[in-house]
């Protein structure tokens, strides 16, 4: 992880987060553990002045909630534990990934990993009973009677059905939903492995290994044992994967259209399946996979940057297109040293593998400008490039000219290209029927609306969501590369590159807002050119002398920019002296996530303040007989009270979900 | 003897004159070896020493201009009127005024001029300037690098671009209203030509904007109760993966009463160039006079792709422009004098008052951003501090500001 350098600030909200939802004594336990590193229980007890009672309650429910690590030594059997600042930081992601499972899962999903969440980890089981709990009986309740009816009302719309009524569930059915989403990774089996702090696990690998070499390590066989240590590490941490490449066949590529049933809640035909043993033992444990749920969080997040920088339309082919991608990823940043990653060759989807995450409600036909088919350069738009862009992206100026001495007939000559692209711009196009039929095998996601005969077939919706996906492709920005043209195309995403546009784009937007238009220009002049030396600047930037100089001083202070002075003779005096400005891309970075993380500190902390303010209101709230039924216990006045507080509230915290989108892409994407 | 050779000299100059064609003109410049092939030279089967006799006797009369080159001595011609202008001049005024000449279009600073003429008097050599100058031999400019510095340049030809700063430069100074209107209608040239613009009325947009043919209820069961909370609010990052038809940015497009812009499709090959747009701007006769070259549109464009409005769009050979985020552009064209209005981003920080504190970087815990009563010392800093409030000043009022955008942030119940 890139934040293993903790800064105080970083720190200061790991212990705000978890006080804020666990309370203050796993709190100051974990304030402790960051400050003073690996401890034990006395230690801790002695740091903290505190019983030893209370810091075993206090660490019971950090390591419930996986926010410290472990490890015994079985040597002395003494347990050190170490605080997790990835989990803790992640607390605040709850609420997103929540909201996100269940847009692209659905409901049940969303309540397992709900439940999951809340308790850190959990056995299947009692997951399943949880949920049956608080979500099964009621159903049952209302029907008045034990057996689900089925099929009642569900010949209509299967769609409407799920969301208005609670479905009714079986223990079966949340099995297979939980199934699913370990399948899909969104929670994974816990080892207790995973509760080791990752140096516990190689320091232990390593002692292990160094068993075999008694007399200690000779010329080439340190090389030999630092590799399969970093092997053994591996495979330890892949051990929790087992379960889910089980169930991927399954539940991922496997019978679709059983999947779909599930998650409509509609059971007609009562095939939840005696014939299937339970897909997964009810004594597993699990937990939320964090670094999967931060590939659905960048896929939401890139839609937005689509939809900011091309179009709302665009972007929904685009998040139809991640969604088919990240099945194949399993976290944002894939580890450096793993040898199966070949970052030249990174996943690809096909035209048709996107097609059938693209929601029929998306309405390919617009959200594009519809020229003339002759101002149309088909060759260029339909380039592929099967290397992912070096630095610049001014690769491809070698198989440019080659390229143009195709392109320049084919407005005249090759029909069949240009009546392929002008599928896309006319609407109500005559041709395309034979492809329709083509393709329709492919298609499995029926659309589910008929039309009126002169409806788009799906090869006309195929072709314009290509259209989209060029756009994509054509941009400066690298969204996606045509990679290939198997399928009707092959499309992947150099996330390295387009994540590094993206936190430009952040500290753009802080910088244009923090010293305007002029002072951004001037940041992205030396990022182009390097170090600049102050008197080129004005010429380039089209700006006043002194104006310049007064932007650049301002954003030095600020710390967005530095300067190299390079005197010119041995005298070192200021008019014989080069002064080059120059823009520390990874200083201003750091920088920045950690003023994002003193601000979201800000913000808990004025929750708190706004806390101490209602404090009367709040300790009543607090009181079992009250919660839950506010309204009634409260009188008009403090109920409003109690109203606007959880207005503040709600908007502080909004507002930190909205920084933590900004340190997800500083940081973990 | 002496006429022999006021002849061959007469002879040299013309051949090499003959020489110089239009485009480098008296810029070309003559190696020994040039000198040499000359036909006359050939012809006369004139010795090396004859001809550097000539040359040297050239360059007494100003006619020749001896130059160091990297492949040893070449020379240039003077045109024989100013050639002229060196007759009747005293010794220290040659010297003056060959360093002028020499400086050309570029000018050369009083301090330099005197360094190198050696000319230690102050008055003498101020004499000698202002003799020159009533001469009408040589005039004085302000160079725009350096604003202080006065510069000297014959009177006979204009100052370089280089030193006048070239189209952007008003007697000396920026001008930098001139720059802003030239960018903002550069920037307008390039969004009308580089994206497709609905029409108003509400027939026409629909084949833009709407399906033609699915029904807008379509899944409406599968929206989630995010997408209910977020309707008829401001959008937000959820927003846009809900299957939400009721956002603001579809109402407005259903409308059909506001024009909207959207991006061309991949290949459009038709996004303005650096030529049409120099040849729309001498069209529509914007800059009064002043020709702006190719290389100044250029300086432009790249301003504005450094403000990140615009971007480069290769398709094929053909190099154009367009501009990014075409679809948060108002479509209207700008009007000089006013200010386009187009919506900036924003992120989380720059909307925190965090963002825009002036003593972030100071900010302990216990400060007042965390407490309940804002100190008075915070106040008498924020005085000191002009406009920019400490954030903590503002927190109250920004704390009512927040959009009412709520994803369950925290809130997680533990059973």
């Amino acid at each position: 992880m890139a934040s293993s350098t903790q800064t105080k600030n970083a720190a200061e909200l790991c212990v705000l987060l978890i006080r804020e939802l666990y309370g203050q004594l796993p709190s100051r336990i974990f304030e402790i553990l960051l400050s003073s590193g690996r401890s034990t229980v006395q230690q801790l007890g002695r740091i903290s002045s505190t019983s030893l009672r209370n810091v075993r309650h206090g660490l019971a429910v950090l390591v419930q909630q996986n926010l410290v690590y472990h490890y015994t030594d079985s040597e002395n059997s003494r347990t050190i534990y170490e605080a997790n600042h990835y989990y803790a930081y992640n607390i605040v992601r709850n609420g997103k990934i929540l909201d996100c499972t269940h847009r692209n899962y659905g409901e049940a999903a969303k309540r397992i990993v709900h439940l999951v969440m809340a308790s850190g980890h959990m056995r299947v089981g009692s997951i399943v009973d949880a949920y049956l709990k608080n979500h099964g009986k009621p159903a049952n309740n209302v029907n008045g009677s034990p057996e689900p009816t089925n099929g009642h009302e569900s010949g209509d719309d299967p769609f409407e059905d799920a969301a208005e009524e609670e479905p009714q569930v079986s223990g079966h059915q949340v099995l297979d939903d939980i199934a699913h989403l370990i399948a899909i990774g969104i929670l994974e089996p816990l080892s207790p492995k995973m509760l080791q702090s990752p140096e516990d696990i190689k320091s232990e690998v390593d002692k292990d290994l160094m068993k075999a070499y008694p007399s200690g390590l000779r010329g080439k066989q340190k090389g030999e044992h630092e590799s399969r240590v970093v092997n053994t590490v591996r495979e330890i941490r892949n051990r929790s994967q087992h379960l889910k490449m089980q169930l991927e066949p399954t539940y991922l590529y496997g019978s679709g259209a059983k999947r779909r049933k599930l998650a409509n809640g509609d059971r007609t035909h009562g095939f939840s399946a005696a014939n299937d043993d339970d897909p997964i033992e009810d004594t597993i444990l699990l937990r939320v996979n964090y670094e999967k749920c931060l590939v659905e969080l960048r896929n939401q997040r890139l839609c937005q940057f689509v939809d900011d920088n091309i179009g709302y339309t665009t972007a929904r082919v685009y998040g139809a297109m991640l969604t088919a991608l990240s099945k194949k990823l399993s976290c944002c940043q894939p580890d450096p040293t793993d040898d199966s990653i070949d970052p030249m060759n990174p996943p690809t989807v096909t035209t048709i593998e996107i097609f059938e995450y693209l929601k029929p409600s998306v309405d390919v036909f617009g959200g594009i400008g519809k020229p003339s088919a002759d101002q149309i350069n088909v060759t260029s738009a339909e380039k592929v490039e099967r290397n992912p862009p070096s630095g610049d992206g001014d690769g491809d100026e070698a198989g440019y000219d080659a390229q143009t001495s195709i392109e320049e007939p084919d407005n005249d000559d090759d029909d069949d290209v240009d009546m392929e692209m002008a599928n896309g711009y006319h609407l109500n196009g005559t041709h395309g029927g034979d492809d329709g039929e083509v393709s329709g095998q492919n298609g499995t996601k029926d659309t589910k609306v008929s039309f009126a005969d002169k409806g788009p077939t799906k090869a006309e919706r195929m072709q314009r969501m290509r259209q989209h996906l060029l756009i994509l492709a054509e941009s400066g920005i690298h969204f996606v590369r045509h990679s290939g043209t198997r399928d009707q195309g092959e499309w992947t995403v150099d996330f390295e590159i387009l994540i590094r546009q993206l936190r430009f784009l952040e500290l753009d937007t802080i910088i244009e807002d923090t010293f305007g238009r002029e002072g951004l220009r001037l940041i992205k002049i030396l990022r182009a050119k390097g170090k600049i030396d102050d008197k080129t600047l004005p010429t380039m930037a089209l700006m006043q002398k002194g104006d310049v100089h007064m932007k650049m001083v301002e954003m030095e202070l600020a710390g967005f920019l530095d300067v190299q002075e390079v005197p010119r003779d041995n005298n070192r005096v200021a008019a014989r002296t080069l002064f080059l400005w120059f823009f520390d891309e990874h200083r201003t970075l750091t920088r920045t996530l950690d003023n994002t993380y003193k601000a979201m500190v800000r913000h808990l902390q004025r929750l708190e303040v706004e806390g101490q303010k209602k404090k009367n209101i709040l300790s009543i709230v607090e009181r079992t007989d009250v919660q839950g039924m506010e309204q009634e216990k409260l009188s008009g006045d403090a109920y409003n009270e109690y109203q606007q507080f959880l207005d503040i509230q709600s908007r502080l915290l909004g507002q930190v979900s909205k920084l933590d989108d900004l340190v997800s892409v500083l940081r973990d994407y | 003897m002496d006429d022999k050779k006021e002849e061959l000299k007469e002879l040299l100059y013309q051949a090499c004159e003959e020489k110089l064609d239009d485009e480098t003109a008296y810029s070309r410049s003559f190696s020994q070896d040039d000198l040499q092939s000359l036909s006359i030279c050939r012809e006369l089967k004139m010795d090396l020493k004859t001809l550097m006799g000539l040359v040297q006797s050239l360059t007494n009369d100003r006619r020749f201009i001896p130059l160091q080159s990297a492949s040893g001595p070449v020379w240039r011609l003077r045109p024989e009127e100013e050639a002229n202008k060196y007759r009747g001049l005293e010794k220290d005024q040659v010297l003056v005024y060959s360093w002028i000449d020499n400086a050309g279009g570029e000018g050369i600073w009083q301090q330099t001029l005197r360094n190198k003429t050696g000319i230690t008097q102050d008055q003498q050599f101020k004499n000698i300037l202002k003799q020159l100058e009533a001469k009408r031999l040589i005039t004085s400019f302000m160079s725009v690098q350096n604003a202080s510095h006065k510069c000297w340049i014959k009177a006979s030809i204009k100052p370089s671009i280089k030193a006048t700063g070239g189209p952007w430069y008003a007697d000396g100074d920026l001008d930098e209203s001139f720059i802003n209107i030239l960018l903002n209608v550069v920037f307008d040239f390039i969004k009308d030509q580089g994206s497709y613009s609905t029409r108003s009325s509400g027939g026409t947009t629909r084949g833009a904007s709407t399906s033609p043919v699915l029904p807008k209820k379509v899944l409406k069961g599968k929206e989630s109760e995010v997408a209910i909370a977020a309707r008829g609010k401001k959008r937000d990052a959820d927003a846009i993966t809900n299957d939400d038809e009721s956002t603001p940015l579809k109402a407005r497009r259903s409308n059909g009463q506001q024009r909207i812009l959207l991006p061309m499709p991949a290949g459009y090959s038709n996004y303005i160039t650096l030529a049409e747009i120099t040849e729309r701007i001498a069209a529509a006769n914007i800059t009064r006079g002043t020709k702006l070259k190719e290389s100044d549109v250029k300086q432009l464009l790249d301003v504005l792709m450094y403000d990140g409005r615009i971007e480069e769009i290769k398709v094929g050979r053909r190099v154009g422009y367009r501009a990014v985020r075409i679809s948060k552009h108002d479509p209207s064209n700008f009007v000089p004098g006013s200010v386009p209005s187009y919506d900036l981003p924003s992120n989380g920080l720059t909307e925190a008052p965090c963002g825009r504190c002036p003593v972030f970087e100071l900010c302990e815990e216990g400060d007042p951003c965390g407490r309940a009563a804002v100190s008075t010392s915070m106040s008498g800093l924020h005085n000191t501090l002009g406009s920019k409030q400490p954030s903590c000043i503002v927190w109250s009022t920004y704390v009512s500001s927040l959009s009412m955008f709520t994803p369950p942030g925290l809130q997680i119940s533990i059973p």
